[in-house]
């Protein structure tokens, strides 16, 4: 038996190639300068005024698209797991057959969708109501973080909720619990696992992406991620992009962190 | 009652959330109409002309080979990874788990980067094999979290009986224990195929020239509009598959009364469901995988002789490519750029050899200064008598000798306005920063044409570097921010046509295109005076193929082709031979498409500034931006 522990012979490799060394490399040019000196200029560009409100929106974006998510997806996690679905085909339907529109196509839509003359806003003015505006607004780019980690959120949750033992819950009751009581006190604490891990599985992505605030936020607002990716792909200042991405690092560590506290049994894994 | 109707409404509406976009790209794909702005009537066109794509349907193919490649081997390494994990103590357990957590908690953006910075610290070429090694390493943790559980219900005995009765270990794993964890081997791989499918990010850091995946493809098209071919693929992918998941979850029905009978019909509809969930993959795969050796061997017959460009986003008409390779047999490897800026890094960085790109001309002028160009040798370009001589002239503020460039197209900014929205007539830039406007005007979003406005319109030169002047614009700019609707570079078009905005600053070459869709628009150069530009063909220092690309510029200056390509891109040409063959006199004598130029006041070329300037540009820029 000994011997299968080679097994994983191939994928220390790989991960050691691909996942580690690449992560150190962005830690070396995070802090060197271009003459190769060592210093800590790249990752003090983060106090800039411009760095900072653009990390600044993006956690307050990331923070509220996390929020919406998780009332968004508790109930529908809830209501899934009390009906006897077939789990593959509601992930199929909520998570895969998706992405097979390509994300970006799929961003891309929400603009047709909500420009001011766009599909939302004629039906809106077909039956009176007031027009929605909110295309290249912040609400807008909250709206298509939502749209896109939603199925993130919604997944850990379901599969915490499903694995609860509906003895637990009919004992609550014979007890006297109230639905609500028991949702309090037996529920909802053995979801926490799914919740955390849902919660970075949102707010992580979120918190860096580029690609949702260049198409939905009409260039008039920056996120964090939109500045290393510029750093990178236009100014070619790999030394600040790398600084800057290690500062991301410190959140995503502290997510990590998060989730090994909460769940230790990887229960919450969305897959 | 009123509970489970609730519910119901609420799973409709998480339903039309997730499924209102899909529905918007798949009513596109019918649109009669090139913008997404104007529904134009039914039409099935695209989906015939999406076949006849070739940049398309590579992109395609090079999606669908690197997600089938990358999921399989991912698969591979990722369950015998998750085999020997299972088998593992628990201090080594937690530490593989951590580190199958990296690829997954880690952010797109950070994993992209630090793969880019890895393969250009050892000199690997950006292309095909990076992106294949990216995509294999974020698949793989998806493949071990979906075995993982289903090795955890697999019990140690039945392969421990297998072993006791004289199994070999290997015999034993594929008779005994594979077979159990086999639904999660499906899955991780099926999910690892979506994935790969459906990244973007990681992608974009990782590719080099010439490769694109559908998304890079997409994302080149984003600021230009998407083309409609490309809302007809994404219908096909996506009700294929759909099509393909009602099979396989409609045929295995289970419903049996006694246990006896659960049992025989469960094992017969394994036996269905594994049929088809290999018969059906493995027909996909080979579909697949013939398609790409078809499309592969079509281009490998060409590849002796290949030209590598490197031109604007929709800047070109794609039959002149196909012409061109047809006439000569040179294999023509064609990528596209959205700004001089994104371009300028990646002809510098030398990583990546064009042979012939398109830059503006402050930009020929930064090549020229920091010696990236080479000289073109003009024998093998008779065509340039064909140019106006007025263009050449004016290709001399960057291009002193007239060495270096050859012009391809050249245009003014100025303001695009919708006449049913604008009373006044419009003269000036200051409608720019007119409160009645507010959220009515979109705004150029790359440096230079942005800050070009407020110091036109300041009186000042296009190419001040003076710090007073360039502060006074930038407030200027920051005072404009909040009447601005959206900054952007090419969708200024498709927004204007469809109505979104009453005034837009717009390159001319568009105009003419809004026009012919919207005829309530109406082009402007402002008194004050605004930015003439050229865009010239150049070839860099270190192109492969330097005769090919002149070849190319030859034919590029033949009157019919760029009477090819005014057609298609509506952006003035500076071929006057081509412009005499336009048939329409009211665009071959259009002031918008050719304005005399002795009657516009203070039209200026930029100029490049030194790095220095362009730092305080970019500086004061981000500023604005961040406000």
């Amino acid at each position: 038996m000994k011997n299968k522990r080679y097994l994983a012979g191939p994928y220390l490799f790989w991960s050691i190639s691909f996942v580690v060394i690449p992560l150190l490399v962005v830690f070396y040019y995070a802090m060197t300068n271009d003459e190769g000196s060592i210093t800590f200029a790249n990752l003090a560009q983060i106090t800039t005024q411009e760095n900072l409100k653009a990390l600044g929106m993006s956690l307050l974006l990331s923070f509220v698209s996390t929020a919406i998510c998780l009332l968004l997806a508790y109930p529908l996690a809830m209501i899934l797991s009390s009906k006897n679905v077939n789990q593959s085909s509601f992930i199929v339907l909520i998570f895969i057959l998706p992405m097979w529109m390509n994300f970006l196509l799929r961003t891309m839509a929400w603009q047709t969708l909500l420009e001011k003359n766009g599909v939302i806003n004629s039906i809106l003015s077909f039956v009176h109501l007031p027009a929605l505006e909110i295309i290249n607004t912040p609400g807008a780019i909250i709206l298509g973080m939502v749209y896109n980690f939603l199925p993130f959120m919604v997944l850990p949750i379901y599969n915490v909720l499903i694995k609860i033992d509906r003895d637990v819950i009919n004992a609550a009751r014979d007890l006297g619990a109230s639905s609500s009581y028991t949702f309090l006190k037996i529920i909802l604490p053995l979801s926490i696992p799914g919740i955390i891990s849902g919660i970075t599985m949102v707010f992580v992505p979120a918190l860096t992406t580029f690609v949702i605030s260049d198409l939905l936020g009409g260039g008039k607002i920056l996120l964090i991620g939109n500045v290393i990716e510029q750093s990178f792909k236009q100014n070619s200042n790999w030394h600040v992009g790398s600084g800057l991405s290690m500062v991301l690092m410190v959140f995503i560590i502290a997510s990590m962190a998060l989730v090994a506290k909460y769940d230790k049994e990887g229960e919450g894994s969305s897959f | 009652m009123i509970k489970k109707y609730l519910e119901k409404i609420y799973l409709f509406l998480i339903f039309i959330l997730l499924y209102a976009p899909i529905l918007t790209l798949i009513v596109l794909s019918f649109n009669n109409s090139k913008t997404r702005a104007k529904w134009g009537g039914f039409t099935l066109k695209w989906y015939s002309s999406l076949f006849q794509n070739e940049q398309i349907m590579n992109a395609l193919y090079t999606t669908l080979i690197i997600s089938l490649l990358a999921a399989v081997i991912a698969t591979v390494i990722g369950t015998a990874a998750a085999i020997a994990i299972h088998g593992m103590k628990q201090k080594w357990r937690t530490l593989y788990s951590g580190l199958t957590n990296i690829p997954m908690m880690n952010a797109e953006i950070v994993m992209g980067v630090s793969l880019m910075l890895l393969f250009i610290a050892f000199h690997v070429t950006l292309g095909f094999g990076t992106i294949l090694i990216a995509h294999i390493t974020f698949n793989i943790p998806y493949v071990i979290l979906s075995v993982a559980p289903k090795l955890r219900q697999t019990s140690r005995r039945t392969y421990e009986a297998a072993l006791d009765l004289g199994a070999s270990p290997l015999y034993a794993f594929f008779k005994v224990t594979f077979p159990d964890i086999l639904p999660g081997v499906l899955s991780g791989f099926m999910l690892a195929f979506t994935m790969s499918l459906d990244d973007f990010v990681i992608t974009h850091f990782t590719k080099g020239p010439g490769v694109d995946t559908l998304s890079t493809k997409i994302y080149s098209e984003v600021r230009k509009g998407i083309k409609p071919e490309m809302y007809a693929l994404s219908t096909l992918l996506f009700v294929t598959v759909l099509v393909l998941l009602i099979l396989v979850n409609v045929s295995p029905k289970k419903d049996a009364e006694t246990a006896a009978a659960r049992k025989h019909v469960r094992r017969r509809s394994r036996a269905g469901r594994i049929l088809i969930k290999r018969v059906i993959p493995v027909a996909i795969c080979l579909v697949f995988v013939g398609g790409g050796i078809y499309y592969a061997s079509k281009g490998q017959m060409l590849t002796k002789e290949k030209l590598i460009v490197y031109n604007w986003g929709e800047y070109m008409d794609p039959d002149v490519i196909t012409l061109f390779e047809e006439e000569t047999g040179i294999d023509v490897v064609y990528e596209e750029f959205e700004t001089n800026e994104i371009m300028y890094p990646k002809i510098s960085s030398g990583a990546i050899a064009y042979d012939l790109v398109c830059p503006s001309d402050y930009m020929i002028q930064r090549m020229r200064e920091n010696d990236l160009l080479a000289e073109i040798n003009f024998d093998n370009i008779p065509n340039i008598k064909n140019i106006g001589k007025d263009y050449l002239e004016r290709s001399k503020e960057f291009d002193p000798e007239n060495k270096y460039s050859v012009p391809y197209c050249w245009g003014t900014v100025g303001i695009l306005y919708n006449k049913t929205m604008v009373d006044e007539p419009i003269d000036s830039w200051s409608v720019l920063w007119d409160e009645k406007y507010k959220d009515n005007i979109l705004m150029q979003d790359s440096v230079r044409d942005a800050f070009g406005v407020p110091l036109k319109y300041l009186g000042y030169s296009l190419n001040s570097t003076d710090l007073d002047e360039l502060n006074e614009a930038k407030d200027l700019l920051t005072r404009q921010k909040p009447l601005v609707q959206a900054y952007v570079i090419d969708q200024v078009r498709d927004k204007m046509i469809g109505n979104e905005a009453a005034i837009g600053v717009i390159y001319s070459g568009e105009a003419i295109y809004t026009q012919q869709e919207n005829p309530n628009l109406e082009y402007v150069i402002p008194k004050e005076g605004s930015n003439l530009w050229i865009d010239s063909w150049v070839i860099p220092k270190n192109a492969e193929h330097k005769e090919n690309a002149e070849q190319f510029i030859n034919f590029l200056c033949r009157p019919d082709i760029a009477l090819m390509n005014f057609e298609y891109i509506t952006y003035s040409t500076p071929n006057t031979a081509a412009r005499e063959l336009i048939e329409a006199e009211s665009i071959r004598n259009s002031k918008i498409a050719f304005p005399d130029l002795s009657t516009v006041p203070n039209l200026e070329t930029f100029q490049y500034l030194g790095t220095k300037n362009d730092e305080v540009y970019n500086e004061l820029w981000n500023k604005v931006k961040s406000k």
